[in-house]
């Protein structure tokens, strides 16, 4: 019986085809619509989480007590190598650095700056959050005597400072001296992560260690886990081995960008219930004046024999296709658009002066994730449900000889 | 007393009862049709004749008093029971055909029968008996609105007796059909009624029609004026 139901229901769709057309195109729209900015939106917290991580934070930072909130050399985490043992054998950590970190005054001959001056190891950020990506200038590399300085993107814009300038590094060592330095700029970073871009000197490490006067000691560890799930079971692991350190997941450290993505799952939420008000809306439409428009054929139904139940099955078969048609359309044209822009990007170049001040990249990747279409598919199914509801209602009140009647 | 196969017992129907327009379609009906017969409800417009039939179909309500089809009480069921003996046991034929429009011929006539559960090869072979008989198998593949009255009276039959019903009720069957094509429909529906041994209740105010009754009943403002057996 089911097979004569959906033939009659394939047959009303087809003869109204050009309205069904539209419902079907609207749906499709809209979806692809949410399902490119939800790719897109998701893409730039992403971006901006991955830059912070992979510049800055790791997934996860060790630094000693107190550091944090008052940060200084005699606060610099000590024991190293037991620390570095422990992240080493412990397989769910995929790497690690080391930074040695002060705030100083960076200086030429005609302007003068804050500055936060990071020693580092090049070839281990290389391997843990590839720093050298983000090189826009020059090369990823100190020089032979490590007198070379690497310096961030707004920095040397605010300083006015190209490659091969020199420069005056000078900080409180710790001895409570004032220590400086005479470097040349060799490269110029830009990792969006604007603190960074503001105020950022990376020097080698063993500069930073002669110029602080510190033969030992880190500031800050850095670690990445293979697995991003594994963070709060390794963040808490390592928080109960070293007590006397703080151990301190991403989103402690950057929780701005942490409510950023809780943002963007309410504004995820926000536009599927869009969605769900576009689909009920246009198959309401469509449905309601479709059963108006067969009161007659429907009670000539009824009349011969045919239950509710059936007829409400038709119905709800009508719904069901016009939904499930522009949801597959509306997916498949949001999923390819979401794969090109995973793989190329959308490149803003044209706005990059605008999202520069934002701290955002110019070319901005997409992500795709299966709950878009879960949740898509909830909200068209949810839709063409809800829909009917109204139009079955004016079904069921109607008797099979007044619908009969009805010219 | 012996039963009848459908008993009408002073049922009346009111339209718009308690209001100032109140209009009474039918007056204490008591009627009594045997299984087999082949009965003709006939009168000027708005005597009755379709409220009565809609009434023992089940497609309305009686005002007061009951209709009994072949022991059931049809002014007693719900409309889950009334679709369900719509659909089992009386076949219906419209004036204006009411034919499913996006249905062929073949499936408008199949509909009732997978209604009530038969297979595609039953359906099969039913529709080919009965097209046959009503010479209509080389217009089972066409839509209603590729047929001609007469044509799609004749499937609207079709599809009334291929499910076997114990009663078909006809209102005005012929009405909108030209009198070749009405002659020919009342001899194919009294073959049916032989052959089938179905019973059939159809109104008419047409004397052609009237003349094949075996059973005739003639209402005027709601009331039975004239009832006999003809032959």
């Amino acid at each position: 019986m089911f097979r004569v139901l959906l033939r009659i229901a394939l047959a009303s769709l087809g003869r109204r085809l050009s309205r069904s057309m539209l419902v079907v195109l609207m749906i499709a729209m809209s979806l692809w619509g949410l399902l490119f900015m939800e790719g897109i939106y998701d893409g730039m917290t992403e971006q901006f989480i991955d830059n912070a991580i992979r510049s800055d934070s790791g997934d996860i930072s060790i630094f000693a007590k107190g550091y944090r909130l008052d940060p200084g050399l005699e606060k610099a985490i000590e024991r190293f190598d037991e620390i570095e043992h422990v992240l080493t054998a412990d397989n769910r950590i995929r790497s690690h650095v080391r930074r040695l970190r002060q705030d100083g005054l960076i200086a030429t001959a005609h302007y003068s700056r804050n500055a936060a001056i990071y020693g580092v190891e090049l070839e281990a950020e290389e391997r843990h959050g590839r720093l050298a990506s983000y090189l826009r200038e020059g090369v990823y590399d100190f020089g032979k005597k490590g007198r070379g300085v690497i310096l961030g993107s707004r920095l040397a814009a605010k300083m006015k400072v190209g490659l091969g300038k020199k420069i005056i590094l000078s900080a409180q060592n710790r001895d409570n001296d004032v220590s400086a330095l005479s470097l040349r700029v060799t490269g110029i970073l830009k990792t969006n992560n604007m603190a960074l871009d503001e105020n950022a000197v990376f020097i080698g490490i063993d500069k930073a260690r002669e110029l602080l006067l510190l033969p030992a000691g880190a500031s800050q560890i850095s670690i990445m886990v293979h697995d991003k799930e594994e963070v709060p079971a390794v963040q808490k692991q390592l928080a109960a081995q070293f007590a006397n350190l703080d151990v301190m997941a991403w989103n402690s450290l950057y929780p701005a960008l942490h409510q950023g993505r809780e943002m963007m799952e309410v504004f995820n939420l926000i536009t599927s219930l869009l969605v769900f008000c576009v689909a009920g809306l246009g198959i309401f439409g469509v449905m309601l004046v479709s059963v108006l428009e067969r009161l007659r054929e429907f009670g000539i139904m009824l009349a011969i024999g045919t239950t509710f139940q059936e007829i409400r099955t038709i119905v709800f078969v009508e719904s069901f296709i016009l939904g499930l048609s522009g949801y597959c359309c509306g997916s498949l044209l949001g999923g390819l658009t979401l794969f090109y822009f995973y793989q190329y990007g959308l490149d803003l170049t044209m706005f990059s002066a605008g999202l520069d001040a934002f701290g955002m990249d110019a070319i901005t990747y997409a992500l795709i994730r299966p709950s878009y279409f879960l949740t898509a598919l909830a909200a068209v199914t949810g839709a063409t449900l809800i829909s009917v509801l109204v139009p079955l209602r004016i079904l069921q009140k109607a008797r099979p000889i007044e619908a009969i009647n009805k010219i | 007393m012996d039963s009848s196969f459908l008993e009408i017992r002073q049922v009346a129907k009111v339209f718009s009862p308690g209001q100032d327009v109140e209009l009474k379609a039918l007056s204490h009906i008591d009627l009594n049709i045997d299984r087999g017969e082949f009965a003709v409800l006939s009168g000027p417009s708005g005597s009755g004749k379709t409220t009565l039939l809609n009434i023992i179909g089940g497609l309305d309500g009686a005002s007061s008093g009951e209709v009994v089809l072949d022991g059931i009480t049809v002014t007693g069921l719900d409309e889950r029971q009334l679709s369900g003996l719509r659909r089992d046991h009386i076949g219906f034929v419209f004036q204006a055909y009411n034919l499913i429009p996006v249905l062929t011929a073949r499936e408008n006539i199949e509909y009732v029968m997978r209604l009530q559960g038969h297979g595609q090869e039953e359906c099969n072979w039913r529709i080919e008996e009965v097209a046959g008989k009503l010479d209509i198998s080389h217009l089972l593949d066409k839509l209603p609105n590729h047929l001609s009255g007469g044509q799609q009276q004749r499937v609207a039959v079709a599809r009334a007796v291929a499910s076997k019903p114990k009663l078909i009720l006809a209102d005005e069957p012929t009405a909108n059909l030209d009198s070749k094509s009405a002659a020919n429909l009342m001899d194919m529906m009294q073959q049916l009624n032989e052959d089938e041994g179905i019973t059939i209740v159809f109104s008419s105010h047409d004397p052609l029609v009237i003349s094949k009754a075996k059973h005739s009943i003639v209402l005027r403002d709601g009331e039975v004026v004239a009832n006999e057996h003809v032959r």
